[in-house]
């Protein structure tokens, strides 16, 4: 079996028979990363507004709102919404983050990483007011200032109440320029 | 649930976590232990250098990566006049080990001496405005709470640990003196209050 074919087989073990799979697109690639690491991916310049989740492959709640998460950013990210997903699973587990994300949808090339280094740092480098229980999701504006954070899980309507105002007017899209 | 409940557990959800210097809320409350079926609350274990209270849990793997460290904190530090109990939140219709006769189960395999007990409303959990498993609540012998955190800075591998900051926290309160780290945090499960 290839490795990409192993990956395909352990995401549909990961999330149940019945998810479908994009076969056809390209998997997610995950990098272990420190806070740095991940917020450079959120600072980088190009976004109008900046989703970062933190989740695990362990965590029913947080890979229950994945499918809802991944389906937002594709909607949005054409307008400008970048997501950073960041799992607080073993960095030895790697392959197994990349085949859960990849049977949740997660377009190649999205930002996502297994954390690394001390947790305390990470926990107030995103937000102090997160005591560090999972889900967690912080919005940031294109400018790197957070603007929301949500403890616990998120869905499409919470998101796109935050986000919207962030992004331009749909109406305009195409007549304004990032 | 009751409105009045609904509006209880509510406000206690938004409350956030005990600040500094205060005393247990809830400390009355009985609650059934899964190591011998007696019902304790926070008050009965009370010692006289401190009281620990750790919320924590059968499923997670952050609870289960640090079980055997908070077991032996808490034989340890009985030892030492702090009394320790251990309590589960957890709604265990979202994970099922987490009822009655898996903390039983858990409380053996893990050798358990200090009680660990069920919070059957999660009202104790959102007094304390727990979020996170596990998480420890150590008061003084005065009855402050003097430290609110994690166990120590590696879940993973207990022989990487730089820094025991629950042990730590401990060992300043056996001495009557304040921790130096009063409030760390690490990442965990949330917790899974019931409605």
């Amino acid at each position: 079996m290839t490795r990409r074919a192993s990956l395909l087989l352990a995401a549909c073990l990961a999330l149940g028979a019945g998810t479908p799979v994009r076969a056809t697109e390209p998997g997610p690639t995950v990098s272990v990363g420190t806070l740095a690491d991940v917020l450079a991916a959120a600072r980088a310049p190009g976004a109008r507004a900046v989703l970062v989740n933190v989740w695990a492959t362990w965590c029913d709640p947080c890979r229950e709102e994945l499918p809802e998460l991944i389906r937002f950013y594709r909607d949005r990210r054409a307008a400008g919404l970048r997501l950073v997903l960041v799992s607080a699973d073993d960095p030895q587990d790697r392959d197994k983050v990349a085949a859960v994300l990849a049977a949740a949808g997660l377009p190649a090339g999205t930002p996502s990483f297994v954390k690394e280094g001390d947790d305390m740092k990470f926990i107030n480098g995103l937000d102090r007011r997160w005591g560090g229980a999972l889900p967690a999701s912080f919005l940031f504006d294109g400018r790197g200032h957070e603007r929301h954070w949500w403890g616990g899980p998120v869905t499409y309507r919470a998101l796109d109440r935050a986000v919207a105002p962030l992004l331009p007017n749909p109406n305009e899209t195409g007549r304004s320029r990032p | 649930m009751t409105f009045a409940s609904l509006v209880l557990a509510t406000a206690l959800s938004l409350a956030g976590a005990l600040p500094l210097g205060s005393p247990a809320p809830r400390a009355t409350v009985k609650m059934k232990s899964a190591v011998d079926g007696k019902a304790v609350s926070i008050a009965d274990v009370t010692g006289k250098a401190g009281t620990l209270v750790v919320f924590t849990c059968d499923h997670c793997p952050f609870a289960r990566g640090w079980e055997a460290r908070i077991v032996a904190l808490a034989d340890d530090y009985s030892q030492k006049g702090v009394g320790v109990i251990l309590i589960n939140a957890n709604d265990p219709a979202q994970h099922e080990e987490d009822g009655l006769a898996g903390m039983q189960a858990r409380a053996k395999s893990a050798g358990m001496q200090v009680p660990y007990v069920v919070d059957d409303t999660s009202n104790v959990a959102r007094a304390f405005g727990a979020t996170v498993t596990p998480e420890a609540f150590l008061f003084d012998r005065r009855g402050k709470l003097v430290y609110h955190g994690t166990v120590d800075d590696n879940m993973r591998q207990p022989d990487q640990v730089q820094h025991h900051y629950l042990k730590d926290a401990l060992d300043a309160v056996v001495a009557g003196k304040p921790p130096a780290l009063p409030e760390t945090k690490s990442l965990g499960c949330s917790i899974k209050y019931r409605s």
